[in-house]
């Protein structure tokens, strides 16, 4: 019998806000598809290219990068700086061809725990039909 | 078009005044068509200086160097250097400075106007004259390129062999000098962004399999590193050699150092290692195009740091090396930047 293909996502929230909008659907029992690692990182701001970038080297099938809405940032700006990089990150890995669909930001506030289940589930139903990611894994 | 006595003259005064330590300019090598970056410290040397269309370097590059060389003299001589620039040179310089990398007074800049004119493509004009010996370049009148090679003169437009980033150029005068030599001139041979366009209009698998034939090809070699001007952090981060080792530091702790970017040149590293470089160069990059001369397996690296040049300028409003006092793209930003694509 053959496998379904299960997507691997690496999530990265921010400690601040997506990482407790997580915790939230977790403590409030919502369902939501098991293919997501979330790694919390100190804020969105703070997620070099290289996490991206070593994330799909590393096996990942999708990346998503989640952080505080606009003015909301602990730091004030992070958020601010995050959205322009991976702005420049997402145009760049489009433009070398890996699918626009593996790459992804949102905004997820602590109080959005619904919203966090809503995009997990959006995330996998999309990376399911483009199959597992080899273009960036390592191939050392 | 400038003349090149105008910069030797130029030259010569700055000189006898004492006012440069030396100047960077270009010269011609010995029974060869192009020129080699020309170090002037005396003033006989002067007459060694040229103007041409192959004076495709950027010179900028050599102020890390003198940067270093003078941190480690115990009394350096602190008298500016003198640099020929062209538009797109005069840029980096502009990005060096907002990036207090190198100070104002460091650098004697000698701007030199392309005008309507600019740098050959020596790929283009192997091309054309693969048989021949070619001596020499001139410019030409009516923006032609007068080349003589064993047989004679050929006059040539020049649209035919430019390289690519002077058709696209809409910086042909220097933005930042001390002298500007040659005259102020509107020109736009072809649109800023046009050569991308081909690139971004394929497919995804099309795109892949561009990149991936041609990113496979690299060999690691590191050239469009050392010659890339805006390249100077001490250490490389795909180097990884910055783990501090102390007598207790274990094997383990070494061999699980973090290394973004491993050595091998394979798919998956040589990736790595070009997109980083074109995301550290975001906002940065003034498209001298060096990166691709140098490459010796002609990867057209170009286009990476292009797509980010075009990203910066339609999404941010952004032009890298226009105003030294500026905050740079990535430490910048507004509260209405695009964010369409956020969920």
């Amino acid at each position: 019998m053959e496998e379904k293909f299960e997507p691997k996502i690496v999530a990265f929230l921010c400690k601040w806000c997506s990482s407790a909008g997580s915790d939230l659907a977790g403590v409030s029992r919502m369902k939501y598809p098991p293919n997501v690692v979330p790694i919390t990182v100190m804020c969105s701001g703070s997620i070099s290219p290289n996490y991206i970038l070593s994330a799909f080297k590393d096996g990942a099938d999708g990346v998503l990068v989640s952080g505080c809405h606009p003015g909301d940032c602990h730091y004030i700006k992070g958020n601010y700086y995050a959205r322009r990089r991976i702005a420049l990150v997402k145009e760049l890995l489009e433009f070398i061809g890996i699918e626009s669909e593996r790459f992804q930001m949102s905004w997820v506030s602590a109080a959005e725990g619904a919203k966090y289940t809503e995009i997990i589930k959006d995330f996998v139903k999309e990376l399911e039909p483009l199959g597992p990611q080899n273009k960036l894994r390592s191939n050392l | 078009m400038v003349k090149l006595d105008d910069i030797k003259k130029e030259c010569k005064s700055i000189m006898e005044e004492g006012k440069v330590k030396y100047i960077i300019g270009y010269r011609k090598k010995n029974n060869f068509y192009m020129s080699v970056p020309a170090f002037i410290e005396k003033i006989e040397e002067i007459d060694q200086l040229i103007w041409a269309p192959s004076c495709v370097y950027n010179l900028v590059r050599f102020l890390r160097d003198e940067k270093i060389r003078k941190e480690r003299q115990k009394t350096p001589d602190t008298r500016p250097i003198g640099v020929v620039v062209k538009g797109c040179d005069s840029r980096a310089i502009n990005v060096l400075l907002q990036e207090r990398f190198i100070k104002r007074e460091d650098v004697y800049i000698i701007g030199v106007a392309c005008e309507k004119s600019g740098v050959i493509d020596e790929k283009k004009l192997g091309k054309k004259f693969s048989e021949k010996n070619i001596e020499q370049i001139e410019f030409g009148k009516d923006n032609n390129f007068i080349i003589t090679t064993e047989k004679g003169k050929t006059t040539i437009s020049a649209e035919e062999i430019l390289a690519e980033r002077c058709i696209e150029c809409n910086n042909n005068t220097p933005v930042i000098y001390d002298v500007l030599l040659g005259e102020k001139v509107e020109r736009s041979l072809s649109e800023h962004f046009k050569s991308l366009e081909k690139l971004e209009s394929i497919s995804t698998e099309e795109k892949w399999n561009f990149w991936k034939k041609e990113l496979d090809k690299c060999i690691r070699c590191y050239a469009c590193r050392s010659v890339c001007p805006m390249c100077y952090c001490d250490e490389c981060i795909a180097d990884s050699i910055s783990l501090a080792v102390k007598p207790d530091t274990t094997a383990e702790e070494k061999a699980q150092k973090i290394r973004w970017v491993e050595k091998s040149p394979v798919s998956s590293e040589n990736f790595s290692y070009h997109l980083i470089r074109a995301l550290h160069l975001a906002g940065r990059c003034i498209d001298c195009g060096e990166c691709e001369r140098v490459c010796p397996v002609d990867i057209p690296l170009r286009y990476l740091n292009k797509k980010m040049e075009k990203e910066a300028s339609e999404q941010f409003g952004y032009t890298a090396g226009l105003d030294p006092e500026k905050p740079a793209l990535v430490s910048d930003f507004k509260d209405d930047d695009p964010q369409d694509f956020i969920i």
